[in-house]
């Protein structure tokens, strides 16, 4: 592990890079949740010491270049495969961490079936789900997840049920399943967001220690550049219209 | 131009998943159907895209989707099942670089064998190849004509160079092109799903939810579209499917010579590799090379007669492709005997003019 500095020219040092994330500056668009998820998650397992012992899998998506910000072992998979490779990863080696780490497009469209399988048979692994309503990376697109009378570059005129169904509340649907063990929605665009979004990583880690199943994090995220917004504008429309849909706080969690 | 020849050809349904560099299809699908009266559907994933199509060509209705080397993977479970149930289909797979997610913003033509050998059996599947703006607007409508006459699924098959460059051109210029409409079976007319008496025969389509029964199965079928196993109907149906495009393969033949008389050499190319071939041809002859030029533009079935034609006192062919291990010249490799064939290849980028030249004065 590499040396962390604790003072610098004399003066204290209140805010540092974990060493679980390289120095490479990330490609996120200004303001977009990404960046911050990957601090939080990243915080987590430097502080649970447990770098050298955690394996992630991101697919295609906004964050394919993932693995150039975390340190440690990750592998991208196949656009909406993630669950699956993690899946495989974690029953060879099933005292290493496991993540996948998915957009909405790849967990909650092409990858559904992955998704609801791997919760329905308690893989032992954590699955941080990235809500953005939209496919970021090809440009702002619908997704399952896209809100009603949301624009998209694939609905021009905002999105209609009657032609392109209703939002996919895929966190809720996996709530149901006896292999989920641990649900729970949170987001990132306030500290006190960020610091609940860390202790929901940090029970899902512990779970997953004691082999209890399937712990799965939905990040209500913005995407600035999808909604055609400022940082600041996406996050007011993201409390104004995600959270009442999607509303942050637990959906399954551990009895007893 | 791809979706504008689609619109022209009389196409009224899409489906389509976000996958640069097709998405601008998709978006221009979204853009102007409605317009005409046609649906443009957002699918969960490739494989619910290509479906939706299937579906919607089997009530009649002129169908396409578009996509990319990784949605391509995921489709071809349904390009054989619309090659084995006969429903037109035509599929737009815009190559980027492979293998795997590969490099979604660089061009390829990679995609070549593993779009036309799709299939269990390896049967015949056509495949139509732009070279720029313009013939995306005429093979695409080219595309839904085979696609109608001969019940098959059609592959456009472009690449990121040529969906995702901006061109200019002349809207008066372009051909006017009329739409075929789908050979239907007269009502009572036909005994089944896929009647004929020579397997060389095309059986009229019969649209489902229309007055007669139709079956329709992905699995080996009598010419009921019934279920069998082995019986001599249902081999014959197997042969007809390959036997109805093999039959016609002159039919098929779309390509560019420019041929030059006592000309030794002969540079093949196809999709936007042969606008540079092309111009290396030119500029071969203007420092007073003989030299021959053939773009292929339907590569499936390969245009036989066409290639002999150009070969005629050719000693050397190149093939110019921008893939690593030269699938064209491979497939063009047995019609090519008493030649020597050398590859121009590349991968990453687009093989230049200056490339070709080169390659054709390399001593033997
Ligand atoms: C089979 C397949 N289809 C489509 C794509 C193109 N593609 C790459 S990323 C992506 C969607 C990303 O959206 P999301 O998962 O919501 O993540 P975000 O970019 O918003 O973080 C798509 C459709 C692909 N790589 N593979
Ligand atoms: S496109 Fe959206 S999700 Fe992707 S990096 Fe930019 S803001 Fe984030």
């Amino acid at each position: 592990m590499e040396h962390v500095a604790t003072s610098v020219d004399g003066m204290e040092l209140v805010y540092e890079r974990p060493s679980t994330l390289t120095d490479t500056p990330m490609h996120y668009c200004p303001g977009c949740a990404h960046g911050v998820v990957h601090r939080v998650l990243m915080e987590v397992i430097q502080e649970m010491g447990i770098q050298d012992r955690t394996v992630g899998v991101a697919p295609v998506g906004c964050s394919v270049f993932a693995y150039n910000y975390m340190n440690i072992d990750m592998q991208e998979a196949a656009h909406g495969r993630a669950s699956a490779v993690a899946t495989g990863i974690k029953r060879i080696l099933p005292d290493r961490f496991v993540f996948s780490y998915q957009g909405d497009g790849d967990l909650a469209a092409i990858g559904t079936g992955e998704t609801i399988h791997t919760a329905n048979r308690g893989e032992n692994i954590l699955v941080v789900f990235i809500n953005n309503a939209i496919y970021g990376m090809t440009g702002g697109q619908m997704a399952p997840t896209t809100l009603l009378g949301m624009v998209t570059s694939t609905t021009p005129y905002g999105r209609e049920s009657a032609v392109m169904g209703f939002p996919l509340k895929i966190t809720d649907l996996v709530a149901q399943l006896p292999g989920a063990y641990y649900v729970t929605r949170q987001s990132v665009h306030t500290p006190t967001a960020a610091r609940k979004l860390k202790k929901a990583i940090r029970n899902s880690l512990e779970y997953q220690k004691q082999n209890r199943g399937t712990c799965f994090i939905e990040v209500v995220s913005n995407c600035p550049s999808g909604w055609k917004m400022t940082p600041r504008e996406s996050n007011e429309w993201m409390e104004k219209n995600m959270f009442p849909f999607y509303p942050p706080g637990d959906l399954k969690i551990p009895r007893g | 131009m791809i979706a504008e020849g689609a619109v022209q050809a009389g196409c009224r349904f899409f489906a389509g998943y976000p996958i640069t560099p097709a998405t601008g299809i998709f978006k221009g699908m979204v853009d102007m159907l409605p317009a005409q009266g046609g649906l443009a559907l957002s699918a969960p994933d490739e494989i619910s895209a290509i479906a939706y199509a299937i579906g919607a060509s089997l009530r009649g209705i002129k169908s396409m989707t578009a996509t990319s080397g990784p949605g391509w993977a995921l489709m071809t479970e349904s390009v054989q099942y619309a090659l084995m149930t006969e429903t037109p289909l035509v599929i737009t797979l815009v190559q980027r670089l492979g293998p795997s997610t590969g490099g979604a913003t660089q061009g390829a033509q990679g995609d070549v064998l593993f779009a036309e050998y799709c299939t269990s059996g390896g049967y015949t599947i056509p495949v139509l190849c732009p070279v720029n703006a313009t013939e995306c607007y005429t093979l695409t409508i080219l595309a839904f004509t085979w696609a109608e006459l001969y019940r098959t699924p059609v592959i456009l098959l472009t690449d990121k160079e040529i969906a995702m460059t901006a061109e200019r051109i002349d809207d008066d210029v372009l051909p006017n092109m009329t739409a075929q409409e789908r050979l239907t079976s007269k009502s009572g007319s036909a005994v089944g799903t896929y009647d004929f008496d020579f397997p060389q025969e095309i059986p009229a389509f019969r649209p489902v939810g229309g007055l007669e029964k139709v079956t329709v199965t992905g699995s080996a079928h009598d010419k009921q579209g019934r279920l069998q196993k082995n019986t001599p109907e249902t081999l014959e149906v197997l042969k007809h499917l390959e036997e109805k495009i093999r039959w016609r393969e002159n039919d098929f033949c779309v390509v560019e010579t420019d041929l030059q008389k006592g000309a030794e050499s002969l540079v093949v190319s196809y999709g936007v590799t042969s606008r540079a071939a092309a111009e290396a041809v030119a500029r071969a002859r203007a420092d007073g090379t003989k030299v021959s030029f053939l773009g292929i533009k339907s590569l499936f079935p390969v245009p036989r007669r066409a290639v002999a034609r150009a070969l005629k006192g050719i000693r050397t062919v190149f093939v110019a492709e921008e893939n690593y291990t030269g699938l064209y010249r491979s497939v063009l490799l047995p019609l090519l005997g008493g030649t020597e064939v050398r590859g121009i290849n590349k991968v990453g980028s687009m093989i230049t003019p200056q490339e070709i030249l080169a390659a054709l004065s390399e001593p033997a």
